[in-house]
């Protein structure tokens, strides 16, 4: 019988996490400056592309199950404190399909001793169109699992790249 | 678009071809393609209902049905229950207990409960309740609908 | 969209080869909701209909073979889910359908108790067996139950067929160990420990709805203590819950108030719930271990009789 009921909502998906990277705060933040090196680290993450200052496109697939969908995003970093924080503003869209994402992230370092630095991240996602009637419960979980698998990827990437 | 298939229905006792795109579900046919409006689309998800029809006999949602599966199957809507004698005494007593106010799930509690009263012609109201558990009502109630069964089984005097 | 109808099973594999986007057609009670919402766009829909042996259930070996076509209305009514008869007599909770003839005992009861307690008449007629388990949702009642029954499920691929405990069939939310191009073509389900009851709670808003939370449960009392249990918990984190060592506490213990409640916060503690419509997360970890009490104080009620 049916699926869950549409509940997501403009605001509805809330992700935070922080963790932990084997590095001085210095590298992880010329780490996250970089496209690429971010890009790679997103689970899903196809395709980035720097356009200009501060902005970027990239092409993300996300699956739960039999759902699949692949977004054109454009990303741009709304502020920005060196080595302290950034912001960033996400807007995207299914090529063809009907649904359409929009998030608004932010991005906290904090040295954590001389060797390690703590990431925080939190993102407030809005989901419309056919994605959006999906459950929002398992939505959040998924996007859940995706942080832990973003976080998971780019301690990784960092502990495995040269000072 | 999908290219179009053809598929032979068998409803209401008439065989009836039409021409489909393999995703379309049974209630679009009926209703778009075959003109059989009784049954509505009150959700499209199998939550409500409102399209409740009977394939060989068993009420089933013609919104979870894909039209290009049910080639040989014996479809009845609510408007080929119009000549049935126990479908008539359903109608009757849903008229006679003032069983409906908008009346767009109507159709679907007269067919989901056609199919209860054919598995079970002296339910109780326990067994109504469940029978018609599936269709929802957000005028009535519900007590009314419930009288309008019992009263068609033939439990209580109109 | 392709839609296809073969006879056979070696031809619907066939049919699904090669392509990740072609996907089965059961009873279609939850693909055909997820297509009408745009979720799902199969390239090819296989429908299974046709296929004679898909609809069948037979007993070899001890098992109870349900073909992956058996609708949800057929195996409420299905008087082989019973298992090896229990002394006492009874019948479990919700959802009773004028269809069925009542008794509900054996450890297989649980498959039957949670099969009568989907949704509505509508989507049973329709709904199957082997459609539930393939949408792998963990708030759906199957998945617990046949979790809890000890059920096997056979898989057919290109390189044949392979049976597997359905324990480990379920990887993730709507995401099961089927490989591409594989399908399930039948649920196997042992008799289970003699004497045993088995039971499907669920505890939802309304009747028919997805479960908040859902205790199935496997039990067998000897004497005053328990010689089996078997608890599982739906809508309790991705897959259904079962813990092993949940089940060692219950099993050897007289089943009192204290020895469930210990049960159920273990249980508790490993879950992982979504928080939606139905419930936060924190709402139905918190009824957990009250659902569990219930639902085997209940078993062991019965064998006090």
């Amino acid at each position: 019988m049916g699926f869950p009921p549409t509940v997501s909502g403009p605001g509805a998906l809330k992700i935070e996490n922080s963790f932990l990277v084997p590095a001085p705060r210095d590298r992880v933040w010329r780490f996250i400056q970089s496209a690429e090196e971010v890009g790679a680290c997103v689970p899903g993450c196809e395709h980035v592309d720097v356009v200009g200052e501060g902005k970027f496109k990239a092409r993300v697939r996300v699956k739960v199950g039999p759902i699949k969908a692949l977004f054109n995003i454009d990303i741009e970093r709304t502020e920005e404190e060196p080595m302290e924080s950034a912001s960033y503003s996400t807007r995207g869209e299914e090529g063809g399909r009907a649904s359409r994402l929009s998030a608004r992230s932010r991005l906290t370092l904090r040295a954590a001793g001389e060797k390690e630095t703590e990431v925080a991240y939190a993102s407030e996602i809005s989901i419309a169109g056919r994605l959006g009637r999906f459950g929002a419960g398992v939505m959040k979980k998924k996007a859940d699992d995706l942080g832990g698998q973003f976080a998971e990827a780019l301690r990784q990437r960092i502990a495995d790249t040269p000072a | 678009m999908a290219e179009k298939v053809p598929v032979a229905l068998f409803v209401n006792g008439e065989n009836r071809q039409v021409l489909v795109d393999p995703r379309q579900n049974l209630l679009q046919t009926l209703r778009a393609d075959l003109g059989l409006t009784g049954a509505k689309c009150g959700c499209g998800h199998g939550v409500c209902g409102a399209c409740t029809v009977l394939i060989d006999g068993e009420a089933v949602l013609a919104c979870l049905a894909l039209t290009v599966a049910q080639a040989g199957r014996e479809i009845g809507t609510v408007e080929g229950l119009a000549d049935d004698e126990a479908s008539a005494a359903l109608v009757q007593a849903f008229v006679d207990c003032g069983a409906l106010q908008c009346g767009f799930c109507t159709p679907g509690m007269i067919v989901a409960a056609r199919a209860l009263l054919q598995r079970n012609p002296r339910p109780t109201v326990e067994e109504i309740r469940h029978g018609l558990g599936g269709n929802v009502c957000r005028c009535t109630g519900y007590v009314k609908i419930v009288d309008a069964v019992r009263t068609a089984s033939g439990a209580v005097q109109p | 969209m392709i839609y296809l109808e073969p006879e056979s099973v070696p031809e619907a594999v066939a049919a699904l080869a090669g392509d990740e986007d072609a996907r089965c057609l059961a009873g279609g009670q939850t693909l055909m909701a997820m297509m009408n919402a745009d979720l799902v766009m199969p390239s090819t829909l296989v429908g299974l209909r046709r296929i004679a042996g898909l609809h069948e259930v037979t007993e070899t070996e001890g098992m109870l073979r349900i073909g992956a076509m058996v609708t949800h209305a057929r195996l409420a009514g299905e008087e082989r889910l019973e298992g090896a008869r229990a002394v006492v007599t009874g019948s479990g909770g919700g959802g009773d359908d004028v269809s069925i003839s009542g008794r509900l005992e054996g450890a297989r009861a649980v498959v039957r108790d949670a099969a009568r307690q989907i949704a509505h008449p509508a989507v049973r007629n329709r709904g199957t067996i082997g459609g539930a388990l393939c949408h792998a949702d963990p708030q759906a009642d199957l998945p617990g139950a046949l979790v809890a029954a000890g059920a096997h499920v056979e898989i057919a691929g290109a390189d044949g067929v392979r049976t597997a405990p359905v324990d480990g069939f379920f990887v993730d939310y709507l995401e099961s160990s089927l490989e591409p191009g594989e399908m399930l073509t039948a649920v196997l389900i042992p008799e289970g420990p003699q004497g045993a009851v088995g039971a499907h709670l669920k505890f939802s808003r309304t009747d028919g709805d997805y479960a908040i939370v859902s205790v199935s449960s496997v039990v067998a009392m000897q004497d005053g203590v328990c010689s089996y249990a078997r608890v599982v918990v739906g809508s309790a984190g991705p897959a259904p819950l079962h813990l092993d060592a949940a089940d060692a506490l219950l099993t050897g213990s007289g089943l009192d108030d204290a020895v469930l409640l210990q049960a159920g916060d273990l249980l508790a503690a490993a879950a992982d719930p979504v928080d939606d419509v139905r419930g936060s997360s924190d709402y139905r970890r918190l009824l957990l271990p009250a659902l569990l009490a219930r639902a085997v104080g209940a078993a062991r009620e019965r064998f006090d009789g």
